[in-house]
């Protein structure tokens, strides 16, 4: 008994030590890397913080009041260190966010941009564990951090704490309640243009008009309320109102299971001339295309926003005209961005970065479909 | 030092050291931990780190406490991480959405809490079911009562709530004297009152507690009922951590109480615990979280590691107690 | 001298030590073949660690073993049942539901092909078993439905069906009623006859004269000799355990008998019916009767452990109505239960709470516990009972079972009792402290207490009785007084048969 507990603990800790192993090594790398860094910067930054000085002035960021000779290092502690607080690491659309994170700030740390990265800290999907990792990277010295909020409210303290300890947080994905307020940086994509875009598409394939129904997300998420705004909005235009009439607004809460229900009883009620199916997601609007197209009626138009991955494939198979693909790996990027653009003494042009969404079609499938 | 006689370990006595290690076994296992974590990242032993931890262990804190109790009378609580959501959204109706002074919400909220933790010791006490069912099916009526009471919205606190948190008292965050005054409360009642030695008696052995005199339904009853009350005061500072109320807050919270009890001593067998060890277990809790953080491990790793690290610490408290857990 | 084909079995100079403690230091045992060999000893002699060594359960540091000739040792207790060596279990834990075949050939399945079990077969042939050693239920039967005695005849069975040469019995007589004892007792001497070997461990001495061919006796790890059954006495084998002579096995003296503390009429519960008696100050009550007769199942009832259905209670003139121990406590009617594991002590605690449990509102009203105080009272009435024990912070766990039940009895003396009730108090306890228990029973009685004995080893009953009830079937089947036990009118004969009911 003893000896297999010995084994056991024994292989427990090689384990553990395996799984450190990988930060071990970067870690006495970094020092290295660091002090050429910190050479090459002290040779030719001073020249573009001096610019940037009067450009970004106190104007809008918190950053320090430029007689600090290395841009970018915002606490002042010689390094520049920056937090990657993510949503969480099993939901499937936030993975490849993970994984872009990931390598890009390893790139960063290898070229000298940066001189430390906290690794990917797990949400959980918690707000209270998020506002933790917030914490933590407040103690770790971060200069920048990244977040993707769990909640818009409950994650807010988060962010609040984070800014008040002078910390330059990029939001992305989505907004927290005061996130206009005290965040450096918000990068995310606007829910009203992608309900705008679904419309258009609609107005685009079905030029004659005719009868189409709506699929709501859950009633009072933000993203539902602004996805059908913006489709009201053209559809409801002077030129479309009298051409096209949504015959029904349903409650289909996400649900493709729901909405491909609520098609075929669409289709049953109105036959040829229920023209499109509009979805607030393209789980929703893919699962309605299946069950049209089940049913013979190949022409009508279904479409929703996400890009996530059956409609992706669905789009390549020719069997869905369109999705809308929500560019969350550009709205990380679009933040790292803004950030190597700070370090180098070069100020965000706006505090909000709009990542436009993408009109996904037969066309350009292959280069969002890996 | 330099060499180690035989027989003799750090100097002392073969029996001296293992009695030793019996007492602080899992002391010296956080502090192993802490120089780990330290060697990594010496910005993890800093005062505001260190606070910065304790403040974060405060919820988890007053759940295990509770949890503590449960698992002690041979239960078990699966109700805390609902509770959090419901407290939560009660406090928003009343203090935000009401305009009730936070005083009453706090009691309202703490006083669902305590009742819903009544009704576990009650169906489990009086009808003999299992803690394991009883709470797991009151888990889901707890959140969905708190679905819907906020009708699956979040309710925003004001910055008075979120003092609460964030707020400090010379120099000391609120959380942390929370915890210590709930520390020092449980430490009191667990192991200087007639009520602790019940609770352990009912554990160790219930058939001979009653037998001793001792009521039972009236002790597990009573465990049930802290522990909801316990849970209570940690979604009041769930609330002013997050501020806001929202039912989908606190899931799986059960799990990070249980693996502090269990980590402090606690035995599933019932009738073994101690109060500072449990408090060691909610301490060792945190430092895995912070540590993960601190060291930067790779991210599809750490919840791999959280979970070999409690089986691991529970393993070697055991190996160096030389004592079975059950 | 020895003629080696005559043993069966023989181990010589094994050694067993548990960390700092010497268990086993050169110990000897020699079993012939188709011979009933005693084990005697205290608890903690020993027997029980080199019966454990010898079915694999224990490895020895040292010594030799040899079985049927051939060098012998065990892994394990399977193992030992491949060679031919079986023990039965003082608490046996049958799978309650499996079924008797399920339990006979647990691990030793009849299969078809390697895989499916052939329950048809196996039935069958465990039927035939059965059969052959009368045992009269369906080998379809789940184990939970048989009582205690024919579990252990099946667990018997099982041995003998898997061709044991050597069966070890550890305390098989212990959860026995008089009737099951004989039946057991056949079963035995039929399997002598077949050329068995038993090796018989029990506290029992007047069993060991009746059933046993030779003894061997252990004291404190070590081999104290061996004697033929025929020409040894009882004191001589008792002196050889204990290394002193004991001379009076039954210590009782007569105290002055006061009033009438406890009285109850017409108590009705389940499992007995229309119960009346008294017991005085000073008196001790001897109940008996076969397991299962209502002894304890009355004397739960008026602890308040059980519900009682009908009857009246009357402490010191007064009526009074028990709803639970607490209650009893309160009032002053204290009982230490048959089953000490279960109802009587946490045994992962201390000595220290499992004495001061039932006597804490009493001894501590305040809101705090006087820590010191009760440390103070616990170590009191632990050294009072003659508890053996390095310290009062010791669990429970760590005695033996004699001090076991004395931390019971301590806790209830603590409680001050008016009336003690005392269920099978020297069960599953040595010799030394029986009769250090017994000393201490007759010390309460003079001291005013009045006490209620259930115990169904008659000479206990016999020996320590003022006045003795004896049980039939839930009912009070006579009654016999401590003048009629010494002038010989009422002996072990004449109250077994009122046990059996006749009168």
């Amino acid at each position: 008994m003893k000896k297999v507990l010995a084994v056991v603990l024994a292989s427990m800790m090689v384990l553990s030590l395996a799984a450190c192993g990988g930060d071990d090594k970067e870690e006495t790398k970094a020092p290295e890397t660091q002090a050429e860094t910190q050479a090459e910067k002290d040779t030719e930054a001073p020249a573009e913080t001096d610019g940037a000085a009067e450009t970004d002035g106190a104007a809008e960021t918190q950053a320090p009041a430029g007689d600090e000779a290395k841009g970018g290092d915002v606490n002042g502690d010689g390094k520049i260190i920056v937090g990657y607080i993510s949503k969480n690491l099993t939901d499937p659309f936030h993975g490849p966010i993970n994984t872009h994170a990931e390598e890009t700030f390893d790139a960063l740390v290898a070229d000298g941009t940066i001189d430390e990265w906290t690794k990917i800290l797990d949400g959980q999907t918690l707000p209270d564990v998020q506002i933790n990792c917030a914490n933590d990277c407040i103690t770790k010295g971060c200069d920048y951090v990244f977040i993707a909020p769990a909640e818009a409210e409950a994650s807010d303290p988060a962010v609040t704490q984070m800014a008040e300890a002078g910390i330059k947080v990029i939001v992305f994905n989505s907004k927290t309640t005061s996130t206009d307020d005290v965040a450096w940086l918000f990068s995310g994509s606007d829910d009203v243009e992608a309900g705008r875009m679904l419309a258009r598409w609609v107005v685009e394939k079905c030029p004659d008009g005719g009868k189409f129904i709506h699929c709501n997300g859950i009633l009072g998420n933000s993203a539902q309320i602004q996805r059908t705004q913006g489709m009201k909005e053209i559809m409801e235009s002077d030129e479309n109102k009298d051409k096209f009439e949504m015959v029904a607004d349903e409650d289909t809460q996400w649900s493709g299971e729901k909405a491909a229900t609520a098609a075929e009883n669409a289709l049953a009620q109105y036959g040829d001339e229920l023209v499109a199916v509009i979805c607030d997601n393209d789980d929703m609007s893919s699962a309605a295309q299946s069950a049209v197209n089940a049913a013979g009626r190949t022409d009508i138009v279904c479409v929703g926003v996400d890009g996530n991955r059956t409609p992706l494939e669905m789009v390549k198979a020719g069997e869905l005209g369109a999705t809308v693909l929500q560019n969350g790996v550009g709205q990380l990027q679009a933040g790292i961005d803004a950030m190597v653009d700070d370090i180098n003494g070069k100020a965000p042009a706006s505090k909000n970065v709009d990542v436009p969404f993408v009109l996904v079609t037969a066309d350009n499938v292959d280069e969002y479909l890996k | 030092m330099a060499q180690k006689k035989e027989g003799k370990i750090l100097g002392m006595e073969r029996e001296t050291f293992r009695q030793f290690m019996g007492k602080y076994g899992v002391s010296v296992v956080m502090l192993v931990m802490i120089i780990a974590i330290a060697i990594y990242n010496p910005r993890f032993l800093s005062g505001a780190n260190m606070i910065n931890v304790i403040t974060q262990i405060s919820i988890n804190g007053m759940l295990a406490f509770g949890m503590c109790l449960c698992i002690t009378i041979g239960g078990i609580d699966l109700t805390v991480g609902a509770q959090l959501a419901l407290v939560g959204v009660i406090m928003g109706q009343t203090i935000t959405n009401a305009g009730m002074p936070i005083f009453v919400g706090i009691l309202i909220g703490v006083g669902v809490a305590t009742l819903f933790g009544f009704i576990n010791g009650f169906f489990i006490a009086k009808f003999n079911m299992f803690p394991f069912v009883v709470t797991l099916s009151m888990q889901l009526v707890i959140r969905g009562a708190a679905q819907v009471i906020s009708g699956g919205k979040a309710i925003t606190f004001g910055q008075a709530v979120k003092n609460m948190y964030y707020g400090k008292f010379i120099g000391i965050p609120y959380p942390i004297l929370a915890l210590l005054v709930v520390f020092v409360l449980m430490y009191i009642m667990f192991h200087w009152t007639k009520l602790g030695r019940y609770i352990l008696a009912v554990g160790g052995n219930a058939n001979a507690a009653v037998a001793s005199g001792v009521s039972e339904f009236k002790i597990r009853v009573i465990c049930h009922t802290l522990s909801g009350f316990l849970a209570g005061i940690g979604a009041v500072i769930m609330a002013a951590k997050t501020g806001s109320g929202q039912s989908n807050l606190g899931v799986g919270y059960e799990t990070d109480a249980v693996a502090a009890s269990v980590i402090g001593g606690t035995s599933f067998a019932g009738g073994i615990a101690t109060m500072p060890g449990v408090l060691i277990g909610i301490f060792i809790v945190g430092f895995i979280y912070n540590g993960i953080n601190m060291i930067g491990i790779d991210a599809n790793w750490q919840s791999i590691i959280r979970g070999l690290v409690i089986i691991g610490t529970v393993m070697l408290d055991m190996a160096i107690n030389g004592k079975s857990r059950k | 001298m020895k003629n080696k084909d005559e043993y069966i079995f023989e181990c010589e100079g094994i050694y067993k030590a548990f960390g700092g403690t010497q268990a086993l230091a050169d110990v000897q045992l020699h079993v012939k073949k188709g011979e009933v060999i005693a084990l005697l000893g205290e608890n903690g002699a020993g027997k029980s660690t080199l019966m454990k060594a010898v079915i694999g359960l224990h490895q020895p540091d040292a010594g030799s073993m040899t079985f049927e000739g051939k060098p012998y040792s065990a892994k394990g207790p399977v193992d030992a049942m491949k060679a031919g060596i079986s023990m039965i279990h003082q608490e046996l834990n049958p799978e309650p539901y499996l079924t008797i075949a399920e339990s006979i050939f647990l691990n030793r399945e009849d299969v078809h092909g390697g895989i499916f079990l052939d329950k048809k077969k196996q039935n069958q042939r465990a039927q035939e078993i059965l059969d052959q050693f009368g045992f009269d239920y369906p080998a379809t039967t789940v184990m939970g439905k048989l009582s205690l005695a024919q579990m252990q005849m099946v667990e018997i069975i099982k041995a003998v069906s898997c061709d044991a040469r050597m069966i070890i019995m550890d305390e098989p007589t212990s959860s026995l009623d008089s009737e099951e004892t004989e039946h057991l007792f056949a079963t035995i001497r039929d399997l002598k006859s077949k050329g068995v070997a038993i090796i018989y461990i029990s506290h029992r001495m007047d069993e060991i004269f009746e059933i046993c061919d030779s003894v061997a006796v252990f004291r404190d790890g070590t081999y104290v000799g061996a004697r033929s059954m025929e020409g040894v006495t009882r004191d001589e084998l008792i002196s050889m355990m204990v290394g002193r002579q004991v001379k009076n096995v039954f210590p009782k003296t007569d105290c002055e008998i006061g009033d009438v503390v406890f009285k109850v009429e017409g108590l009705t519960g389940k499992g007995f019916e229309d119960i009346s008696f008294e017991v005085r100050a000073g008196e001790i009550l001897g109940l008996t009767g076969l397991v299962g007769s209502g002894r304890s199942e009355t004397m739960r009832a008026i602890f308040g452990l059980d519900p009682l259905e009908k009857g009246r209670m009357w402490l010191n003139g007064e009526e009074v109505t028990i709803k639970n121990p607490k209650d009893a406590i309160k009032k002053g009617v204290c009982m230490v239960n048959e089953d000490r594991k279960n109802f009587g002590l946490c045994l992962f605690r201390s000595i220290r709470e499992n004495i001061s449990l039932p006597n804490l509102p009493a001894k501590q009203p305040g809101l705090l516990l006087n820590q010191s105080r009760e440390k103070k009272e616990c170590a009191e009435y632990a050294k009072l009972l003659t508890v053996k024990a390095g310290s009062i912070e010791h669990n429970a766990f760590s005695l033996s079972g004699g001090n076991q039940q004395k931390v019971v009895i301590a806790k209830w003396i603590m409680a001050g009792p008016k009336v003690l009730i005392l269920d099978e108090p020297t069960r599953g306890v040595d010799v030394g402290a029986k009769s250090e228990i017994h000393t201490l029973m007759c010390q309460f009685a003079a001291k005013g207490m009045a006490i209620i004995m259930i115990s169904s080893e008659l000479p206990e009953v016999m020996g320590m009785s003022d006045r003795i009830l004896v049980y039939h079937e839930g009912k009070l089947n006579g009654e016999v007084s401590r003048e009629e036990v010494l002038s010989g009118a009422a002996t072990q004969e004449v109250i077994l048969a009122k046990e059996f009911g006749g009168k």
